[in-house]
C-alpha cells in the first residue's frame, strides 16, 4: 500500500468515528516505516477536520464528535511515546488548566472540552470538580499554564469563577493567564461581568476560542 | 379536580418494573456518596459502602422498607398561614423556578445581573400574582455583602412575600444564618420549629447516580431537626443517563429512591416530594433543553410513579429554553405543564424565567401566572353534577333562546372560565387601533400597574429593626416601581 494511500485510509477511519480501524491503520502505517508525526499530520488530524466540518454544519452530531476524538486519543496513545522516544516533539498549541468550580461535581462537560482540548493539541492539566480557587492558581503557576478553563453548572457556585479571577488580581498576576468560563450557569454576560477573557456556550467553541486566544 | 383519572404514560405493570429496574440499579451499580456522614447513615441501615470509592449499594428490602415510610403530603408554610398550601390536596401549587444569575431589566429589555433589589421587587409582585402559590426565589443577588450570599436572597424574599419561600443555599454557615433569620421573623427558635417558614430546597443527587457534599449535608443537618426539606433529581438523558426515555426514568427514579430511604434513615416519616427536572439533551450540540416537550412527558411518568409510591410528584416543568416572551416560550410552559398537570402532577416550578433558567424576566412571569390559572382550570375539570347539567334552563331558555340575560349565567359567568387579563380577545381593528401590542408589553404593563401599589406584605419597622442589628451591612430588601432603577 502507497502512503496516499494509507493516510487516505487514517482519515476515512477517524471520519467513520471507528476506533479498531484508526488503530489498525495506525499499525499498518508504522510497519510501512511512516513517521508517527507524518501518520497524525496526513492522516488523522485531516480526518478530524472533516468531522469538525460535519459537527459544524450538524451532519454529525455530539456523541458522533466524541467518538472520533476518542479514536484519535487511542491512536495517540500508541504514537505519543514514539514521538517522544525520537525527541522530535513539535510544540503544543498550549498548556491549559481545567477544573470546575468549589462545591460543584459536574464533570461532564469539562470532561467533553478535555477530550476535544487533547484532541486539538493541547497540553491540559485537568483537576476534577469541586475545585478550590487556589489550587486552579497554584497548578497554573507551576506548569506555567497560558489558559485556566473554568466550569461551573450551578447558579449557586459560579460565583467561584469570579474568585479565582479576584484572586489573581489580589497576587497581581491575572495577566500572565487567559481565563476562560463556561458551563450550564454562564453567559456571555457573566463573563463580561467578572473580566473573564472568554466564554463559550460549548465544548467545541471553547476549542475554537482558545485556539485564538493562545495565537 | 380532574375526575377522569390522570392521563397515564405507563400501564401498572410498566410502572412495577421501572420500580423494580430501579432497585436492581440501587443494589448492583450503587450510589457514589461523596459525604462521609451519609455514607455512615447508609451503613447503619443496612447498605453496603465500599470505604473505598464511597459507592453504596441498597438492598432491595432496605429501600422498600425505608421508602415505604414517606408520608403522602408535604406542607409549604408562608409567614400568613392562610397561604400554606398541602400537596396532593391543595395541588396543583405553582412555584417560580428558582436561582438565576440574571434579570432582564424591565426598563433596557437587556440582561444583567440580579440584584437583592430584584428579588425584593420580584416578591411583591409575587405576592400579588393570584396563580402563583409558592416563591422560589428566582435569582441570586450580585450585590450580597462578604459572608451573606444567601441572606441577600431570603431576607428580600420574605420581608416582601407572605407566600411560602422557598430557596437553597451553598454550604452550613449559610444555611444556619437563614435559619436565625426564619427564627427571627417567628420571635423565637421555639416558635420557628412550630411553624417553620422557611421551605427548604436542595439537589443533593448529581446525575448519574452520586450525592455530593454540601447539599447532602444541608439535607441531612434539616432532616435530623425536622424542618422542611425536598429534593429534585435531575437526569439528562445522553449525558448523565441513557438516551432512552426509559433509561432516564430509571436513572432518576433510583435517585428518588436513594435519596428518599436516605431521609427516612434519618428520620422516619419526613415528608418528601418526587421532584425531578428530567431533559433529554439535544445531541446535536449537547445542548441544555427543560422546555422540550420530553420534560413534560418524563415528569409525567414519574408522577405515576409518585402515586405508586404514595407521595406528592412534581418539579420543574413548564421552563423554557427562549430569551424572549415568544411563542416558542409560550408554547413550552404551556404544553409542558398542562402534560403535567393532566398527569398529576401537583407541585409546578414553571414562573419567570428564560433562556433554560438563567434570566428571570417580569413580562414573563405576569404571562406565567396567567398560564398557572389556566393550569388550576384543568385541574378542576368540568365539575360535572346534575345541577351543572342545567337541564331547567335548556327547558328555560328553549329553541333559539338566548342564555346571554339570565340570572343563571349571571351567577356562573364569573367562575366558569378563567378571565386572563393578558390573552388577547379583541377585534383585529381595535388591537391595531391600540398600537398593536404584543403580549410581552401587556405583560410588562400589568407587573408595573402591580408594582405601583404600596406592598401589604411587608413586615413592621419593629421586626425589621431586629433583623438589621443582627445582621449588620445587610442589604435594604425594599422592592422598587418598575420604572425606578433597579441598580
Amino acid at each position: 500500500m502507497g502512503h496516499e494511500e494509507l493516510f487516505a485510509q487514517l482519515k476515512q477511519a477517524i471520519i467513520d468515528q471507528d476506533e479498531d480501524a484508526v488503530l489498525s491503520s495506525v499499525n499498518t502505517a508504522l510497519d510501512a516505516g511512516v513517521e508517527p508525526k507524518t501518520i497524525i499530520d496526513q492522516g488523522l488530524l485531516p480526518g478530524l477536520n472533516v468531522i469538525g466540518e460535519q459537527f459544524e454544519c450538524e451532519d454529525i452530531f455530539l456523541p458522533e464528535l466524541m467518538q472520533a476524538a476518542l479514536a484519535f486519543q487511542a491512536a495517540m496513545s500508541v504514537l505519543e511515546p514514539k514521538i517522544k522516544e525520537s525527541g522530535n516533539e513539535g510544540p503544543k498549541k498550549g498548556k491549559i488548566v481545567l477544573g470546575t468550580v468549589k462545591g460543584d461535581l459536574h464533570s461532564i462537560g469539562k470532561n467533553i472540552l478535555k477530550l476535544l482540548y487533547e484532541t486539538s493539541g493541547f497540553d491540559v492539566w485537568d483537576l476534577g470538580i469541586d475545585v478550590d480557587l487556589f489550587k486552579f492558581i497554584d497548578k497554573a503557576k507551576e506548569v506555567d499554564a497560558d489558559v485556566i478553563a473554568i466550569s461551573a453548572l450551578l447558579t449557586t457556585t459560579l460565583v467561584g469563577q469570579r474568585d479565582v479571577i479576584e484572586a489573581l488580581k489580589d497576587q497581581g498576576t491575572r495577566d500572565r493567564y487567559k481565563i476562560i468560563i463556561g458551563g450550564g450557569a454562564t453567559t456571555q454576560v457573566w463573563a463580561d461581568t467578572i473580566g473573564a477573557d472568554g466564554w463559550a456556550g460549548t465544548a467545541y467553541e471553547a476549542v475554537n476560542l482558545t485556539t485564538k486566544l493562545v495565537s | 379536580m380532574i375526575r377522569m383519572g390522570f392521563a397515564e404514560l405507563l400501564t401498572p405493570h410498566e410502572v412495577r418494573r421501572t420500580h423494580e429496574a430501579s432497585l436492581e440499579v440501587l443494589e448492583a451499580v450503587g450510589i457514589a456518596a461523596h459525604n462521609p456522614r451519609a455514607r455512615e447513615v447508609f451503613k447503619k441501615h443496612g447498605c453496603s459502602v465500599d470505604s473505598e470509592t464511597g459507592v453504596v449499594r441498597f438492598p432491595a428490602e432496605i429501600v422498600e422498607t425505608y421508602r415505604a415510610m414517606a408520608p403522602p403530603s408535604f406542607t409549604f408554610r408562608g409567614r400568613d398561614p392562610k397561604f400554606d398550601r398541602t400537596i396532593p390536596d391543595d395541588g396543583p401549587i405553582v412555584v417560580t423556578g428558582s436561582s438565576a444569575p440574571n434579570v432582564v431589566d424591565p426598563v433596557t429589555g437587556v440582561e444583567r445581573r440580579a440584584t437583592s433589589a430584584d428579588i425584593a421587587t420580584i416578591a411583591h409582585l409575587i405576592n400579588e400574582l393570584p396563580g402563583f402559590d409558592v416563591f422560589s426565589i428566582s435569582t441570586l443577588a450580585d450585590d450580597a455583602p462578604d459572608g451573606q450570599f444567601s441572606l441577600s436572597r431570603f431576607y428580600p424574599a420574605l420581608k416582601n412575600c407572605l407566600k411560602p419561600v422557598r430557596s437553597n443555599t451553598p454550604n452550613m454557615a449559610d444555611l444556619r444564618q437563614v435559619i436565625e433569620l426564619g427564627e427571627l421573623i417567628a420571635g423565637g427558635a421555639d416558635a420557628y420549629r412550630e411553624r417553620p417558614v422557611i421551605n427548604h430546597h436542595y439537589c443533593p443527587m448529581v446525575s448519574p447516580l452520586t450525592m455530593d457534599v454540601d447539599s447532602t449535608e444541608a439535607v441531612l443537618w434539616l432532616t435530623e431537626r425536622g424542618l422542611p426539606v425536598y429534593t429534585t433529581v435531575v437526569p439528562n438523558a445522553g449525558l448523565t443517563a441513557p438516551m432512552t426515555m426509559m433509561g432516564c426514568l430509571v436513572v432518576g427514579n433510583a435517585e428518588f429512591l436513594a435519596i428518599t430511604t436516605f431521609q427516612q434513615m434519618i428520620k422516619e416519616a419526613t415528608p418528601v416530594i418526587y421532584a425531578s427536572l428530567p431533559t433529554v439533551a439535544d445531541m446535536r450540540t449537547g445542548a441544555y433543553t427543560p422546555g422540550a416537550i420530553e420534560t413534560g412527558m418524563l415528569l409525567a411518568a414519574q408522577a405515576q410513579l409518585a402515586r405508586f409510591y404514595d407521595v406528592p410528584a412534581g418539579g420543574y416543568i413548564g421552563l423554557t429554553n427562549a430569551h424572549s416572551s415568544d411563542a416558542q416560550s409560550g408554547f413550552e410552559t404551556g404544553m409542558n405543564t398542562v402534560l403535567g398537570v393532566t398527569a398529576g402532577a401537583t407541585l409546578l416550578n414553571m414562573g419567570g424565567l428564560f433562556s433554560s433558567l438563567m434570566a428571570f424576566d417580569f413580562a414573563k412571569c405576569v404571562i406565567d401566572n396567567e398560564i398557572a390559572l389556566m393550569d388550576k382550570r384543568v385541574w378542576r375539570g368540568l365539575e360535572f353534577s346534575e345541577d351543572n347539567l342545567a337541564l331547567a334552563e335548556i327547558a328555560a331558555v328553549g329553541p333559539g333562546g338566548s342564555y346571554m340575560g339570565r340570572q343563571h349565567t349571571k351567577a356562573r359567568m364569573k367562575t366558569t372560565a378563567v378571565l386572563p387579563r393578558l390573552a388577547d380577545r379583541s377585534m383585529r381593528g381595535q388591537w391595531e387601533e391600540a398600537g398593536r401590542p404584543d403580549i410581552h408589553s401587556r405583560a410588562l404593563a400589568e407587573a408595573r400597574r402591580i408594582l405601583a401599589q404600596p406592598n401589604p406584605a411587608v413586615w413592621d419597622g419593629a421586626l425589621d429593626a431586629t433583623i438589621r442589628a443582627r445582621f449588620p451591612g445587610i442589604v435594604a430588601g425594599d422592592a422598587l416601581p418598575l420604572d425606578a432603577p433597579q441598580v
